[in-house]
């Protein structure tokens, strides 16, 4: 009876076994260990296209003897077990309606190469054409004007490498064509004047974009140096939060913690920062608390607390991706963040986040790049990346809290693009 | 009494045997698996290592043209987007295989990278980036061993047919396992001559032919002896995209005396040119040897175009109390320094590339692979300044 009993055990067991073995099935080796075909692929095109010959060659007559050559550069390039396929689409537009014609395909192996292989593409233009761009004006009809922090009376701090010069003109050819008016502020004085609603140049203060290129460091106009000096100068980035919110702003800061510092080379000639870098007056925690409360147009108050976290290394969000290739802004995709801001601010300060304005991906309630907007007017676009900045991140910020279209024009005759396709297979083993 | 005693000894015995073989097979599904998983984050990180080498710069970006160590590692030429590697900074690795090279007059080693006859690469040892530098700067130090492998995708291969006059060259252009018919060939020959003074001058012969089905050609030159003539020859070979390039060379020395080419600063692309006898002394007679330097910039077009450096003539002595010669070149420019000397009425040229490009130099950088359980390799095609190379990235774990 024992006997028996224990027979059914060991059909139970038999069976757990048959199951577990049915639904425990580890990808063949050749999936996961194999050479990434798809980034030697990528790599094998470029290097290629590298001096347009093979957009040359693409546009050739398929009787051409140039596409033996590209055969053999093909069959150089790629280890001995790997089998291509490349293929060439003429790419059309008739009535929006985007066609693809089979233009020709060389190869290296017989027949379908498999489920197993994988492929890259690239788009080739024949070298008599000509592609231009026409950037939208952020504001529509009511266009915003883009201010650039460029004191030359201001130090920076954590743009190590960089000075704010330097970033202010990359920022300006970065983003000047999105807008109608791009202003350098070449002193704490001209600044002075945004403050206090002076236009520069007869702009439109009103919802403008307002970038420091100093980093951590806030540059301060000497008489709001004399007039805000309270609480080592916190009450002047809480006027600087009402500011925000009073025109309707955008805040921009590049990189680590906000308004950590103010800035002015004359004023503060004698004072440094702590870590010996003079023209600079260490504000603390204090500064970032004082402009939120000020944005959120509640009273002044000090709060010298420390709200940010250090969540590592962050990666971009889905929109950060797609909104990369739009506008061709290639910062790294993973970056470190030690000044990320925390999401309890929005509920404190009445700031809210829209799906589609954040850089990074949130980890753990910490926010390493978003544009944090005011119900009540003004926003605040915070990069809480650790030093030294990428500038094209703020950039990218910018351009994904705006969505200026970008309109693509193309001059020349129809055809005059063609898509590449690379398509590789490795022979052997699994 | 005895029927169920057995009944229950039977049964017991059945099922420790069957649980001892579920046990095993489990045991083996589980081995499988975590091996499974090791193998796939090596994979991963050989993926990742990749991308950072040829896809990043590294920090500060032009590290490749300076003499301090970097903050981030990466290959990536700064001024170029996609797989487009600084040929500056892959000369700044302290390549394995090659030997090391006392010279007495600096008090410095240098690694010679192996180039072969009539080409010298050496650099200096305490200016190059070792393997264990770039392993911490990549994060992996202790954790993966990796082994970087950078040669030109195309093989040219330059060798003389003819002993005598009129020179006749050989030139063979392949790939990886098939020749290459119908490539574009770009040829200088550098014929050291005198005409006046001590110094030798460089007669210039220049020319483009195409490979025939068998991926070869052949060069002639009847102005020059390939027997009675010191001569270096370059050749680019051109096919579809891929750019690859070979050379010789021949002197008509008849010591063993040549002049030694060692970097000396990145930064400022000094090149100390000495006497070979203060490497390596061969014996008696020791000529002093009267050299002329040239720099030659590799343009978009694969010609070699001369640029003028100062002091590029002079003269090195064999031992003590004798300087060395030194030029210093343009250091932000890939390119060729050829050196031809003479003593006497014998010459000799010798030729290093800035960057390792120009003259198709390989890299093989990191520890040994072999011996290692599991090695993941993951490859990428890279343009080196103008010339085609691949990479070659071996990965493995260090914590079997």
């Amino acid at each position: 009876m024992r006997t028996i009993e224990v027979l059914f055990v060991i059909i139970i067991i038999l069976g757990a076994f048959m199951i577990t073995t049915y639904f425990a099935v580890l990808p063949s080796p050749r999936q996961i260990f194999g050479t990434n075909l798809r980034e030697l692929a990528v790599s094998a095109l470029q290097t290629l296209d590298a001096n347009y010959d093979l957009s040359a060659i693409v546009f050739t007559d398929a009787s051409d003897s140039v596409w033996g050559a590209l055969q053999k550069a093909l069959s150089a390039s790629l280890p001995p077990n790997i089998v291509f396929n490349l293929t060439v689409f003429n790419i059309t537009s008739s009535g929006g309606v985007v066609t693809y014609h089979l233009v020709n395909s060389i190869s290296n192996a017989e027949g379908d190469l498999g489920v197993g292989s994988e492929s890259a593409s690239c788009l080739v233009t024949s070298s008599e054409v000509t592609f231009g761009i026409t950037p939208e004006k952020i504001g529509g009809e009511n266009p915003r004007t883009l201010y650039i922090l460029n004191c030359n009376d201001a130090n920076g701090w954590w743009i190590t490498g960089y000075t704010a010069q330097t970033l202010a003109s990359d920022l300006h050819n970065l983003l000047s064509p999105y807008f109608q008016t791009t202003i350098l502020v070449n002193t704490t004085s001209q600044l002075g004047l945004l403050l206090d609603g002076t236009p520069l140049a007869g702009e439109d203060l009103e919802g403008a974009v307002v970038i420091n290129t100093c980093g951590e460091a806030v540059p301060i106009p000497s008489g709001y140096a004399d007039q805000y000096s309270q609480d080592s100068y916190a009450r002047y980035c809480y006027v600087l939060g009402q500011r925000v919110n009073q025109y309707n702003w955008t805040w921009v800061s590049i990189v680590g913690y906000p308004l950590y510092y103010v800035t002015n080379t004359a004023k503060f000639a004698g004072s440094q920062n702590t870590w010996g870098i003079y023209g600079m007056v260490h504000v603390g925690a204090g500064g970032l608390n004082a402009f939120l409360r000020g944005i959120d147009n509640k009273g002044y108050s000090y709060d010298g607390s420390w709200i940010t976290g250090s969540p590592g290394v962050v990666q971009f969000s889905s929109y950060a991706f797609d909104l990369s290739n739009y506008y061709g802004l290639y910062p790294s995709p993973y970056q470190t963040a030690t000044r990320a801001l925390p999401n309890w601010i929005m509920s404190t300060y009445h700031l809210s986040v829209r799906p589609s304005d954040y850089v990074f991906d949130p980890v753990s309630g910490w926010i390493a790049g978003a544009t944090f907007s005011h119900q009540g007017g003004g926003a605040l676009t915070a990069i809480g990346l650790t030093r030294i900045p990428d500038i094209r991140v703020s950039a990218l910020a910018l351009l994904m809290y705006y969505r200026p279209n970008i309109y693509r024009t193309e001059f020349g005759a129809s055809g005059a693009s063609r898509l590449v396709i690379l398509q590789l297979a490795q022979q052997g083993g699994t | 009494m005895a029927g169920p005693t057995i009944d229950h000894m039977v049964s017991i015995t059945v099922l420790i045997a069957a649980l001892l073989l579920s046990f095993a097979v489990y045991n083996q599904i589980l081995v499988n698996a975590i091996a499974y998983e090791r193998h796939r984050q090596v994979a991963m990180k050989a993926m990742d290592l990749m991308d950072t080498i040829c896809l990043s710069p590294g920090n500060p970006p032009d590290w490749g043209q300076s003499n301090s160590t970097p903050l981030g590692f990466g290959l990536q030429d700064p001024e170029s987007a996609g797989y487009t590697l600084n040929a500056f900074s892959i000369m700044r690795l302290l390549a394995t295989g090659g030997g090391l090279v006392y010279y007495p007059k600096t008090g410095k080693w240098y690694n010679n990278i192996s180039m072969g006859e009539g080409g010298y690469l050496l650099v200096p040892i305490a200016d190059s980036i070792n393997y264990t530098t770039v392993a911490e700067l990549l994060g992996i130090n202790g954790s993966y061993g990796f082994q970087l492998t950078i040669t030109p995708t195309v093989s040219v291969s330059v060798s003389q047919v003819n002993p005598n006059n009129p020179l006749r060259f050989k030139v063979e252009v392949r790939g990886p396992g098939l020749a290459l018919g119908g490539a574009i060939l770009n040829y200088n020959l550098y014929h050291a001559i005198r005409r006046s003074g001590n110094y030798p001058q460089v007669e210039i012969f220049s020319g483009t032919t195409l490979t025939d089905s068998a991926g070869l050609a052949f060069l002639e030159f009847s102005s020059v002896d390939g027997l009675e003539d010191a001569y270096s020859i370059i050749v680019y070979a051109y096919i579809g995209g891929l750019v690859g390039v070979g050379y010789n060379f021949h002197e008509t020395m008849e010591t063993e005396e040549d002049i030694i080419p060692f970097i000396e600063s990145f930064e400022e692309g000094i090149i100390i040119l000495a006497h070979n006898y203060d490497v390596h002394f061969f014996g008696p007679p020791e000529h002093a040897l009267f050299y002329n330097a040239t720099f030659f910039l590799l343009t978009e077009d694969f010609e070699l175009q001369p640029v003028h450096i100062d002091n590029s003539t002079g003269k090195v002595v064999y031992g003590q109390g004798w300087p060395y010669g030194q030029v210093q070149i343009p250091a932000s420019q890939p390119g060729i320094l050829l050196v031809t000397y003479r003593t006497g009425d014998d010459f000799g040229t010798v030729m290093m590339p800035w960057g390792i490009s120009t003259l198709g130099v390989s890299i093989t950088f990191g520890d040994e692979p072999s011996g290692n359980e599991w090695v993941a390799t993951e490859i990428r095609q890279v343009i080196v300044n103008e010339i085609s190379y691949q990479v070659k990235l071996a990965v493995w774990s260090l914590k079997d």
